[in-house]
């Protein structure tokens, strides 16, 4: 919200710094965003006068001026033929900063001195709307007599300070100079003035009619008439403080609406008379498909729940929202009706919203507006029409209104404010404050008796009363405490969310970087990873609104941000990386959606680099899955953009929980990838819910383990698991550990056969084993290799 | 045969004393057999000694062994001499540049989020508080309605929102936990809750994904008192011992009063300066007493009990603890940023 210190000055007599001033409405609860100095933007200009005009010696288009600028008289060369002797001008000074961007300095112009600049109407920024004679071509003549250097800012009523103050979204009453003020006073300790409201009425009637139709959406409709009405412009000061919040003034009759709005924060609105059928208002809901072309040019077609202003034929405003093309003023006008009404805030922000239509009166509405406003702001609208002659207003005001102005009244113990606060702020201080609030308030016996305005709609309950109370008396009142009636309770973590941290520490552990990517994402991605049409993978939340095509979907996998991150790495040049990411998928119960999605937390892994292979990644897998105490089989998995052969879907206890394996090379080259790039997806939920930490411990064994190593050709179909789970089932129990260390291809082994090494280790608890107990053991093995998977002794 | 002996033990122990290099660690062992082997000089001799006068053989006896303990003696200090001098030849020849790379695995590292999400989950856990996750996708219920937020309430303007439909939505922020908890749990209530939000925002400052940790208690006579302590604990904790925390009104649906929770500014001590802008306090948190028309929304009696809850915002919190400008390098995942933070 803008507020122009000048207007507020209206209201209060501030009598600190602006700095003070921001920090007293910081204080309590407005906070000031900025503060913009008008005249920052053009620095060291000031009102000159020509005294003496000669040709330049050396340049046939530049003249020589001598300038009185009140204190001395300076040398400019200016290119201009518009001056004469005489003539009062704004002169930019060496040195001074201009609304236009330029700095200006003093030099030579074709060898002549020039200490500044005569400014013309542009460099000023300035139009003719603003002030006359800026329009010209050439240097801008002041058309007013003003002492020799006055600072140009106030020539052009360009000396303001503007606030821009955060309102927050429970004092809508505070959307508006006055409302401010109301606040300034409190916190400042000085009175508040009224708005001046006082104004004479001619000998007219106010002929015009009003018919609420719906009250419920709107409570309030004030309406008032004036005649001979003349259209000119406001006066300099009303144009002024509506430019300085951002308003263009048009014409008297729609500035004194604007400026009502933003003084007092009550809409208006201003009707021709004659564009008003047999002058009767009506406040009705539209009627479905009904049509309006508003102010903007564009036509729209209203639903039933929408509230228009009509009169007898058809609909003319729509209600708050904004006015018609046709029902507004223009220059021939000379009846006008006034409209001061509060609609109820839910109904505008639901037609704004959904006719995608906003104004300054929409905002507002939105905000909402209390039932006191209507009358201060139709009196204060009426008052300006008087005091700008512009036109005779009519007796009698038309006022609408179904809801009760009498004020609230809240009963609270002073005890409970102390209770919420935990602090003991004497009551007197607690009835001060309220009072210099305008809360009116006794205490009675121990109850604060509190009458609320109008305005403060916001105020109901002892909790609305402690936070007014706390915010004037200081919140540097208020103690550090530890809770002391509260009772003790155990905080931590839950197993899985332990789980997540220790699993995320063993990653880092294995190199690998945590990635944070967004829960959106494209719906491009199933084609890029050349998903089945049918997969449930497709199935996705949709949002409505979007940041953009490629962020409208929440993702049901991660393996496409995961991808995506790599590329964007190795775009970049970094030429290795190891990432992982926890996030969670959201899969649809059912479609249309109706109730919220299955949040399924993940783990995706993603490595690439000159050291990455398929098993590098694999062992990172193990560890994880190993953490969660369970064992894992690996099966070939189906997967449409994993490499057949270089995957593998992660089986615990018959259940998939995870797949891993080399990207396809077809599928990262869409990615503009050339580098072999590895990834998993695992189920963290999955694995949680298999998560097993009983553990019993095994004595640590007595007698020295034997190893044996074997050699076996085998063809290159044969897996390690075949070969391992072979050995395992005929070793006996004695066989505490087998693996293979090593596998042969090329000299001495056929094509299409492999060499394989197998360590195999035998633990007794028993006793010592013989050799030869051992050598029956492999003479078995070997046999059952044979016989099993035809793998021949080396 | 005293002669013989002081004889054989001359020559024993010059043969020792001219052993002087570490080569001669062998030889010294060579010495000890040629002596006192078996077969050595001074063995023969003790061998010869029942050929000796009855009366005499306790003092050659003694002589005897006394040269023995002699040579003995020699050899071990000679040996323990000789060891020494060859591990100091040894530790002296072998000398490695310490200032070379390792050969480490390089560890890789968390998220400078998650860094920042354990150290606050860390600090609240010490304090009693349960650390509670819940869905991204939420009920306009939850997310708005149990927070006194009707539908079209001007509220609502303060966090643009992601629909899904009319009643479904990604969750502005993480306060909907609290009605989750609140519905489900009796007092006393002291959670955590740290999680994913969103908002269609998308600049320096703002990420249209983003993540918050909202906290919340529920006891009896819990007071503001209580919210600024347990918030200045934090704070504490969190920067260092010398954090001070400063409440300003402010404005939230869902609790009233409602506060903005100012620090000082940890990088400047609260002198001021370019993090802070020069005010020498940082606004880190959201908080206030949890408006009872909550409380009741949520089942919970307001006359019994009240509480207050609290919310921040993650990122923010790493921007200022690493000085990092712009929030969008934190979700850009490039890993030279990343491992910056290993």
């Amino acid at each position: 919200m803008l507020i122009s210190l000048d207007w507020l000055k209206d209201y209060v007599d501030i009598n600190c710094s602006v700095d003070e001033l921001c920090a007293k409405l910081v204080s309590v609860g407005f906070e000031v965003e900025e503060v913009i100095k008008q005249a920052d933007n053009c620095k060291k200009c000031v009102v000159g006068k020509i005294e003496k005009l000669e040709p330049h010696p050396d340049a046939d288009k530049l003249q020589i001026c001598q300038i009185n600028i009140g204190s001395e008289i300076i040398q400019i060369v200016t290119g201009a033929n518009n001056v004469k002797v005489g003539d009062l001008v704004p002169v930019a000074l060496d040195g001074s900063d201009l609304p236009c961007g330029m700095h200006i300095k003093k030099g030579k112009l074709r060898g002549v001195a020039s200490n500044g600049m005569l400014c013309s109407g542009e460099e000023l920024k300035l139009t003719e709307d603003d002030y006359k004679g800026a329009g010209v071509y050439g240097i801008m003549i002041l058309n007013e007599d003003y002492p020799l250097g006055t600072d140009i800012n106030q020539v052009i009523g360009s000396d303001d300070i503007i606030l821009d103050i955060g309102v927050t979204a429970n004092r809508p009453d505070c959307n508006s100079v006055f409302g401010i003020a109301r606040e300034v006073a409190t916190v400042l300790n000085l009175p508040l003035k009224m708005p001046s409201l006082k104004y004479e009425v001619s000998k007219y009637e106010n002929t015009a009619s009003v018919k609420v139709e719906n009250s419920e959406l709107c409570p309030r409709y004030m309406l008032s008439m004036v005649k001979n009405v003349v259209i000119k412009p406001s006066p300099k000061y009303i144009q002024k403080r509506l430019k300085a919040v951002g308003l263009r003034p048009i014409n008297n009759i729609v500035d004194i609406t604007n400026y009502v709005l933003m003084e007092i924060g009550q809409p208006m609105h201003s009707f021709d008379l004659n564009n008003v059928a047999n002058g009767q208002i009506i406040v009705r809901n539209a009627k479905d498909g009904e049509q309006i072309k508003l102010l903007n040019g564009e036509t729209y077609k209203l639903e039933k729940d929408m509230l228009v202003i009509a009169d007898s034929e058809k609909p003319s405003v729509i209600a708050g929202v904004m006015g018609g093309m046709f029902s507004g003023i223009n220059e021939n006008t000379k009846e006008i009706i006034f409209e001061s009404a509060k609609f109820l805030r839910e109904s505008i922000r639901r037609t704004s919203r959904k006719l995608n239509v906003r104004s300054d009166s929409s905002t507002r509405y939105e905000r909402g507006i209390d039932l006191a406003s209507q009358e201060i702001g139709m009196h204060r609208a009426l008052q300006l029409i008087y005091e700008t002659n512009s036109g005779d207003i009519c007796k009698g005001i038309k006022d609408v209104c179904k809801e009760s102005l009498q004020p609230k009244q809240i009963t609270c113990p002073a005890a409970k404010i102390n209770q919420i606060l935990g602090i003991e702020v004497p009551t007197s201080e607690m009835v001060r404050i309220l009072n210099s609030l305008q809360i009116k308030t006794k205490l009675n016996k121990d109850n604060l008796e509190c009458v609320v305005p109008l305005y403060r709609d916001d105020i109901e309950s002892a909790n609305d009363l402690a936070e007014e109370i706390i915010r004037l008396y200081g919140y540097d009142h208020i103690n550090c405490t530890l809770m002391d009636s509260g009772r003790q309770t155990i905080g931590g973590k839950t197993i899985s969310q332990q789980n997540v941290d220790n699993v995320k520490n063993l990653l880092i552990g294995e190199g690998m970087n945590e990635t944070y990517s967004y829960s959106f994402t494209t719906p491009k991605m199933f084609d890029l990873l050349e998903v089945a049409e049918d997969s449930d993978l497709r199935k996705t939340v949709k949002l409505l609104n979007p940041l953009g095509e490629d962020m409208s979907i929440m993702r049901t996998t991660l393996m496409h941000s995961m991808i995506e991150i790599m590329a964007k790495n190795i775009t970049r040049g970094n030429k290795c990386a190891r990432f992982f990411e926890f996030a969670n998928t959201y899969m649809p119960k059912q479609l249309p959606i109706t109730e919220q999605p299955i949040e399924t937390q993940k783990l995706v892994l993603g490595v690439y680099g000159e050291t990455e292979d398929f098993y590098t990644l694999k062992g990172i897998v193990e560890n994880m899955i190993a953490y969660f105490g369970v064992t894992a089989s690996y099966v070939r998995p189906n997967c449409s953009f994993l490499h057949p052969g270089i995957s593998a879907d992660i089986m615990v206890d018959g259940k998939c929980v995870g797949v891993f394996g080399e990207v396809r090379p077809d599928i990262t080259a869409k990615y503009d990838i050339k580098n072999k790039i590895y990834i998993a997806e695992i189920n963290i939920d999955l694995l949680n819910s298999l998560y097993d930490n009983s553990y019993v411990f095994k004595p640590i064994p007595k007698y020295p383990t034997v190893e044996r190593d074997l050699a076996v050709v085998v063809e290159e179909s044969v897996t390690a698991e075949q070969l391992i789970s072979v050995a395992t089932k005929y070793a006996g129990k004695m066989l505490s550990n087998v693996n293979i260390f090593d596998i042969y291809r090329g000299k001495g082994i056929e094509k299409g056969y492999k060499s394989v090494a197998i360590k195999f280790e035998f633990t007794s608890y028993e006793k010592t084993m013989t050799d030869d107990e051992i050598n029956s053991k492999m003479n078995k093995i070997i046999k059952m290799l044979d016989s099993e998977l035809n793998a021949k002794l080396r | 045969m005293e002669n013989r002996i002081k004889e054989i033990l001359n020559k024993a122990l010059t043969l020792i004393d001219d052993s002087e290099n570490v080569e001669n660690l062998e030889k010294i062992n060579q010495i000890r057999v040629q002596f006192l082997g078996k077969n050595g000089e001074l063995t023969s001799l003790l061998r010869g000694m029942k050929d000796i006068a009855p009366e005499l053989k306790p003092i050659i006896g003694k002589f005897v062994n006394e040269a023995r303990d002699q040579i003995t003696n020699r050899i071990e200090s000679r040996i323990a001499e000789l060891t020494a001098k060859s591990i100091a030849q040894k530790l002296n020849s072998e000398s490695v540049d310490i200032t070379l790379s390792s050969k480490r695995n390089n560890k890789g590292g968390l998220h400078p989020c998650s860094i920042v999400i354990n150290e606050i989950l860390s600090i609240f856990t010490q304090m009693g508080f349960q650390v509670k996750q819940g869905p991204e996708v939420e009920t306009d219920f939850f997310n708005f309605q149990t927070l006194n937020i009707p539908k079209d309430h001007p509220a609502r303007e303060m966090q643009d929102t992601f629909y899904i439909n009319d009643e479904l939505l990604l969750r502005t922020h993480t306060s909907p936990m609290q009605a989750r908890v609140m519905i489900s749990e009796k007092p006393p209530i002291r959670i955590v809750n740290p999680g994913k939000v969103y908002r269609p925002d998308d600049d320096a400052t703002h990420s249209p994904m983003f993540q918050q940790i909202e906290g919340l208690v529920v006891d009896k006579g819990i007071t503001m008192c209580d919210l600024k302590g347990i918030l200045d604990t934090f704070a504490k904790a969190l920067f260092n011992e010398n954090t001070k925390t400063r409440l300003r009104p402010s404005f939230f649906p869902f609790t009233e009063p409602s506060v903005e929770v100012d620090v000082t500014c940890a990088i400047c001590g609260g002198k001021g300066c370019r993090i802070c802008k020069g005010t020498g306090w940082i606004e880190i948190l959201g908080a206030g007493i949890v408006n009872p028309k909550v409380l009741e929304n949520c089942g919970i009696d307001s006359e019994v009990y009240s509480g207050f809850a609290f919310g921040l915002g993650i990122e923010r919190i790493a921007m200022i603890k690493y000085g990092i400008p712009d929030m969008r390098i934190l979700f850009d995942n490039d890993i030279r940023f990343l491992k910056q933070f290993n």
